[in-house]
This record gives C-alpha cells, sequence and structure tokens, in this order.
C-alpha cells in the first residue's frame, strides 16, 4: 500500500449512555478520494469530526500526514481542510471576504490570501457572486463557498461531510470536478456521504460505517463485490423495512 | 390539541433534567429565579391592601407585566422554551384547536405558573370576600393568557417581516424602541417613586387610562366584585376574554400567512468593499476587520450597541436634572461596560456553526491570542467613542458638559472590564443559541437559560467590581485641581482597562486552546 494520510485506530466516542462510534481502524492511502458511507446516525460525523480535531474522541488515535491530530492539533490542523455537514458560514461577509478571512486566519499573507481567493471563486463559479453577502447565497452556492474555505491553504487533505447534501447538479458537478482534480495532483479526500450513487462513481475507496462500527473498507470494487454499492450496502447494513402485512392500512386501495 | 401540546411542552421541561449537569443547573437556576419572582409578586401585591390606591397601583402592576411579556420574548435570556409553532403548523389542524393548543402550551411552565402565583396576590391586596376571590382568580388567569397571547402575536407579526433577509434584519430593529419604552417605564417609574414624586394621586390618574386596558379591566372587575358589583366585573372579564380571542385570532393569522410566504431577497445587491479591512495586520487586525464588518453588517450587533447606549442614558434620566447627578452620570458609564459584557458574553454560541471555520483554522495559543484580541480592538473602537459620547452627552444635558471628563475615566475603564469578562465568561459558560420563528434575536437553547443568567449578572455585578478602584480614584480625589487630575485618572483608567482586557484576553485565549473541541461542540449546536 501506498503512503498512508489517514490512519484512524480504535477511535471511540460516547454520549452519555450512546456509543456513536464503537472503536473504528481506517486506513486511508495518499492521493486517494475515499468514500465514508452509511446511514443517518451511524457515526460519520462524529467521526470525521474526531478526524478533524474539533470533538475529543474518548479513546483511540487519528494520523493525518504523519501527525498525530490529538496529540499535536496545532500541526495537525495546518495540514487539514474541513468542509463540515452543514455550510453555515460567517454569512455577512461577501463571498471574497470569506475566503480572504479564511486565508488569512491560516495565516497567508493578504495579497496572496486575497489571489487565491479570487482564482477559487473562480474556479467553483462564483465570481459573479463574489461580493454579494453569503447569507443572500443558496445551498450550492454556500457548500461551494465552504469548499473555497477549505482549499484556501491547499492542504494535502481534506475532509468532507456530506458535500453534495442539498446541492443542485450543476453545483454538484463543480465540486465532484474539482475534488478530482484536487486528488489528480497526490492531495486526499474523505468525504461523507449516504449518496451511494455520487461515491460509486467518484471515490476510489470505500469504507461503510453502521452503528459507530466500519463494517466494510477497501476499493470501490472490493466492496461492492460485482454488485452495485447500494445494492452492497444493504446487504451489509441491512434494511429494516417492516413486515407489509403490519402497513395493510397503507395505500389508496386500502380503506 | 390543547392536552398533546401542553403534554408535549412539559415534556421537553422534564428532559432538561435527564440533560447534561449543565442543562440541569440551568433548570433549576430558571425554576427558582420564577419561584421568586412569584413569591415576591405575591407579597407586594398582598401588601398593598390597606394602602391608599390598591387598586391603581395593581392596575399598573399588571400592566408592567403585560409590557414585560411583550419585551421578554424579544429579548429573552431563553427561560421559557416555547414551543415553535412552525413544528406543529405542518399538520391539517384548524385554527381554533392549533391556537388553543399553541397558548395552552405557552402557558404551560414554570414561568406562567409563576406569573399566576404572584399575580394571585390580588386576592388579598384587592379582592373582598368570597365572589371577588373567585373573580380574581379568573381574572389572573385572564390576564396571563392575554399576556401570552399578545406576546406571540407581537412575535408573529415580527415574523411576517422575517420572510425575508432583508425584512428580519428590519424586524430586529423593532426590538429598539420597545426597549427604550420598557427602560423609561422600569428606570424612571421607581426613581421617581422613591423620591416621592409618584403619590397615590399619580396612580389615580394613570389608572384613569389603565383602566380601559385589557390588565387594567380585570383588576376593575375584582374591584367591582369586591365593592358589590359583581356583574360589571364580570362584563368586564367577558371583554378581556373577547380581546384574548380576537388576539388568538389575529395571532394565528399572522402566523398562517408568515409560514406560506416565500424569501424573495435573494436577489440582493453587492457589498462595497472588495477586500477584508485590516487583512494586513496579521490575524488580530483580520479579527477586527470581520468584527467590525459585523458589527455595521449584521442588524442584531446594531440593535445590541442601540440598546446599550439606551441603557446608559435611561439609567441617568431621573438624577440627571438633580444636585446628585453624578451618580447617574457615574452608573451610566459603568453600565457602558457592563451591557458590553451581557452582549458578548457568549460570542462563541452566537457566531454559532461557522466558528468551526474559525477552530479549524487557529492554529495554537499565539493565534487564538491574537483572535481574543482582534475581537477586544473592533469591539472597543465602537464601544469607547460610543460610551463617552454619550457620557458628554448626559452631562451636557445636565448642565455640566464638562464633567463629562469625570465620567471619562469610568468608561474606559469600565469597557475594558466588559471586553476582560466577555472573554472569560464566553469560553467558560459558552452555551449554544437559537433563533426561533418569531424572535430576531437568538435565546439560548432549550436547559441553557441558567448560564445565560450567569453571563448576564455576572457581567452587570461583575463590572462595577472589576473597577472599584477607578470609581473610588474618582470619588476621592475631588479636591485634587482638575487640570491635574483628570489626564492623570484618564490616563490611568484606560490603562487599567487595558491592562484587563489584555490580561483576561491572555487568560481567555489559554482557556479556549485547552477547550476548543468543547466549544466547536457548542458552536455546532448553535441554531441560527
Amino acid at each position: 500500500m501506498s503512503e498512508l494520510a489517514i490512519s484512524v485506530h480504535g477511535l471511540r466516542k460516547s454520549f452519555g449512555t450512546k456509543e456513536a462510534v464503537a472503536g473504528i481502524d481506517l486506513e486511508i492511502a495518499a492521493g486517494s478520494l475515499s468514500g465514508l458511507v452509511g446511514p443517518n446516525g451511524a457515526g460519520k460525523t462524529t467521526s470525521l469530526s474526531m478526524m478533524t480535531g474539533l470533538l475529543r474522541p474518548d479513546a483511540g488515535r487519528v494520523i493525518v500526514h504523519g501527525l498525530d491530530v490529538w496529540a499535536d492539533p496545532v500541526a495537525a490542523k495546518a495540514v487539514i481542510g474541513v468542509v463540515p455537514s452543514e455550510a453555515r458560514l460567517f454569512d455577512r461577509l461577501s463571498g471574497a471576504e470569506l475566503l480572504e478571512y479564511a486565508g488569512r486566519l491560516r495565516g497567508m499573507p493578504a495579497d496572496e490570501a486575497r489571489t487565491r481567493s479570487a482564482q477559487l471563486l473562480d474556479v467553483l463559479d462564483l465570481a459573479a457572486d463574489a461580493r454579494r453577502l453569503v447569507a443572500d447565497y443558496s445551498t450550492g452556492m454556500r457548500k461551494k463557498a465552504a469548499l473555497g474555505c477549505a482549499l484556501i491553504h491547499n492542504p494535502p487533505v481534506l475532509f468532507l461531510d456530506e458535500p453534495l447534501e442539498g446541492v443542485d447538479p450543476v453545483s454538484a458537478d463543480v465540486i465532484r470536478r474539482l475534488l478530482s482534480r484536487f486528488v489528480t495532483s497526490g492531495s486526499t479526500v474523505l468525504f461523507s456521504s449516504h449518496v451511494m450513487e455520487t461515491v460509486e462513481v467518484l471515490c476510489d475507496h470505500v469504507s461503510i460505517i453502521d452503528q459507530g462500527r466500519i463494517v466494510a473498507t477497501g476499493t470501490t470494487d472490493q466492496v461492492r463485490g460485482g454488485k452495485t454499492l447500494q445494492e452492497a450496502f444493504i446487504d451489509l447494513v441491512g434494511s429494516k423495512a417492516t413486515e407489509e402485512e403490519d402497513l395493510s392500512w397503507l395505500g389508496s386501495s386500502s380503506s | 390539541m390543547a392536552r398533546l401540546l401542553v403534554q408535549l411542552k412539559l415534556k421537553l421541561l422534564t428532559n432538561a433534567l435527564r440533560s447534561s449537569r449543565r442543562a440541569k443547573v440551568s433548570f433549576i437556576v430558571s425554576t427558582t429565579l420564577a419561584a421568586l419572582v412569584a413569591a415576591g409578586t405575591f407579597v407586594i401585591l398582598a401588601l398593598l391592601r390597606g394602602g391608599s390606591a390598591p387598586v391603581a397601583q395593581t392596575a399598573s402592576v399588571f400592566t408592567v407585566f403585560a409590557f414585560g411579556w411583550l419585551i421578554v420574548p424579544l429579548v429573552s435570556f431563553g427561560l421559557d422554551a416555547t414551543l415553535d409553532p412552525a413544528t406543529v403548523a405542518l399538520y391539517p389542524l384548524r385554527t381554533r384547536p392549533l391556537a388553543t393548543g399553541l397558548l395552552a402550551a405557552s402557558a404551560t411552565g414554570a414561568w406562567p405558573l409563576a406569573n399566576v402565583i404572584g399575580l394571585l396576590g390580588v386576592t388579598v391586596g384587592v379582592a373582598r370576600g368570597g365572589a371577588s376571590i373567585a373573580v380574581a382568580v379568573i381574572a389572573v388567569l385572564l390576564q396571563v393568557l392575554f399576556c401570552i397571547a399578545l406576546a406571540r402575536l407581537m412575535t408573529t407579526g415580527l415574523a411576517g417581516l422575517l420572510r425575508t433577509r432583508r425584512g428580519s434584519d428590519l424586524a430586529a430593529f423593532a426590538v429598539v424602541p420597545l426597549f427604550a419604552l420598557y427602560e423609561a417605564f422600569a428606570q424612571v417609574v421607581p426613581r421617581l417613586a422613591a423620591e416621592g414624586k409618584i403619590t397615590a394621586a399619580t396612580f389615580a390618574n394613570i389608572d384613569r387610562w389603565l383602566r380601559w386596558l385589557p390588565p387594567g379591566l380585570a383588576v376593575h372587575a375584582i374591584r367591582d366584585a369586591a365593592s358589590g358589583h359583581l356583574g360589571t366585573g364580570l362584563l368586564r372579564l367577558a371583554l378581556v376574554a373577547v380581546i384574548i380571542v380576537a388576539i388568538s385570532w389575529l395571532w394565528i393569522r399572522l402566523l398562517s400567512r408568515a409560514l406560506v410566504s416565500v424569501d424573495t431577497s435573494t436577489q440582493s445587491t453587492a457589498v462595497r468593499g472588495r477586500a477584508l479591512p485590516f487583512a494586513r495586520s496579521g490575524i488580530r487586525g483580520t479579527v477586527a476587520g470581520r468584527y467590525l464588518l459585523y458589527q455595521r453588517r449584521e442588524p442584531s450587533m446594531i440593535v445590541r450597541w442601540c440598546i446599550l447606549a439606551v441603557v446608559m442614558v435611561a439609567s441617568s434620566v431621573s438624577t440627571i436634572r438633580a444636585p446628585a447627578y453624578h451618580v447617574g452620570l457615574f452608573i451610566s458609564a459603568v453600565l457602558a461596560g457592563g451591557m458590553l459584557s451581557v452582549f458578548n458574553a457568549n460570542w462563541i454560541g452566537v457566531i454559532g456553526p461557522a466558528f468551526t471555520l474559525e477552530a479549524s483554522a487557529l492554529t495554537g495559543l499565539r493565534g487564538i491570542r491574537s483572535y481574543v484580541a482582534g475581537r477586544n480592538v473592533a469591539l472597543a473602537a465602537i464601544g469607547v467613542p460610543l460610551a463617552v459620547i454619550l457620557s458628554f452627552g448626559i452631562a451636557a444635558f445636565a448642565g455640566h458638559p464638562l464633567d463629562g471628563f469625570l465620567a471619562l475615566p469610568i468608561d474606559l475603564a469600565a469597557i475594558g472590564a466588559g471586553l476582560a469578562l466577555s472573554s472569560l465568561y464566553a469560553v467558560s459558560l459558552a452555551y449554544p443559541v437559537v433563533k426561533r420563528v418569531g424572535s430576531p434575536i437568538p435565546g439560548a437553547a432549550d436547559g441553557h437559560g441558567g448560564q445565560a443568567v450567569a453571563g448576564t449578572f455576572g457581567s452587570l455585578f461583575g463590572v462595577p467590581i472589576v473597577i472599584l478602584p477607578v470609581i473610588l480614584a474618582v470619588n476621592l480625589t475631588s479636591s485634587v485641581p482638575s487640570a491635574v487630575r483628570l489626564p492623570v485618572l484618564a490616563l490611568a483608567a484606560a490603562g487599567y482597562g487595558l491592562a484587563a482586557a489584555w490580561g483576561a484576553g491572555r487568560w481567555a485565549a489559554a482557556i479556549a486552546a485547552a477547550r476548543m473541541p468543547e466549544l466547536c461542540q457548542v458552536a455546532a449546536s448553535s441554531k441560527l
């Protein structure tokens, strides 16, 4: 296996009596575009938050780009880009101001932050809206702006939580193309999703998480095992559909 | 429907006791405070018995409570977790059961109960005999229902404006004149009373107007029953009930309209500046630039500065034309710092999920120190001139414009202390906030009212304690010639405030660095 960009061992997190993440192990090779898929409440967001230094784990170790996230969070944060699930941004800044702000907080010189901000807004198809307040952006525009903030310091590893959730097809295509271009240069992307079709098309590596545990991990082909990823996912996670007779009243043919 | 929603509300309230330790403490603090308000109000109203104008004074108290219900939901501490109407409006419910259910749910909880118990003091203060006690109980229940319906109508009326981003910006400003009115009432009236300028005759005069408003009608109904005019009393109560029904009907109409209207504000104009101001001055300058833009562009920030100004003026207004005008002048200067701290004591929760962007970018203690310093610079850049200008304005209005120089040291020290305390509270008492439908200003999330109260009272009492040396220095050096005294005091106070803000900022940064993941979770839990 090539050099590891992300290495997770025995990561655990409980909220009261609820065990959200029950000791996951995960290894992602550098230069891969990897998907973390699972049903709602499986522990995707909790896992990503712990991997990015935003949520303190109860146990476990996270190594990103050779740096221990919880032993040296300062150094680790410098090599990480994060797009949270809800793209809640500083919505009283314009798009250009927001990206510049993200760059400056990362310690970039003002001129460079400004230049990169303009270039990213252009690639993200937000140049025309660069001077509008983020408060007036649509969901897709917010996601793209959040991606711009996460990329402005050119991190070797990018974490995205549901990056395409609620995004229109045109914006989704812009994001997909940018992510593909990003990994082609040798950088690594780990993103969570519950949209199997997107993960199947985009990712070369997939991990399936359910009830806080990794139930399958490997290349996309290995995980789906000759089926579609959707079918493989249902086989692994299990359909929780109720028996039909329990819902005999449902449907227009019923009285 | 009413029963179901009341059960739901009770479930939400009692769930706080099964939540985190902090939520439990908040719940207990909030409930204890409600119990104190209930007992205090009951005793005050009961003691009016045998006074010179019990009916007129009780009518004033009832009206003050109604006005409080108008204001509190807008600038609330989140003490009362009201049900979000949007969650139930999705169901195919007819207007009447929906209105009844939501009003019943609003009436459930410690604070509505505290109102009922407190106002029942009228059964001792005004009522005389069995029939009038029964009328008093009904009057109190109607009064509390009226308050709830009025508060709902008010906030939902603003919610109509909240359909658009620009509308919600405008709605936030509606708080300012309401707050100014409230301050005038709450500050001026008690002080005039204490100075003996408010007598029984004054209340009688006020009562000539108040008796026609629902709270006054309720109180006079009790008086009628007590004096043997039971029919007139019942008629008055019937009128109050009709008004409650009308307000509730109007409220539901407004609510239905607000929920199905679309936001058409996305085609907005561009902002003027191309680049972030002060971005060349390191992280401190960048953060200061972002904060300054927010103070200008975020309506709730402007509202907070306006409220700070209103509080400063209102706190001095009763003594301003009196020989002891210095007291009001100094109190207003202290309150400048106190209110600045109140409004910024939870800046991480108020930033909300966007704080994740900052938290993931700031690397190390040095970066966080610069961040806190940048925030302090931005707030001081507005707070200091505002407080100083208002102090000089108050001094000028008192007829002694040069006495603004006496308030200047207190202004400077108080702003410094406000920045210091708010920096520390924000990292140690951080709590998520929620922007509820119908309220333009976010309040504490359910179960966190105690932290909000702690931050508020910690700020209001903390600032005068921190700057006590400056207050004493100003008061004890009056024999020193002004030409020497005033510049020295101003410089020393500025240094004192600066040192307090700087020291507390570094301390807060150290706490934040150690608690950053926890602070991120608080910020991410805010719903704005």
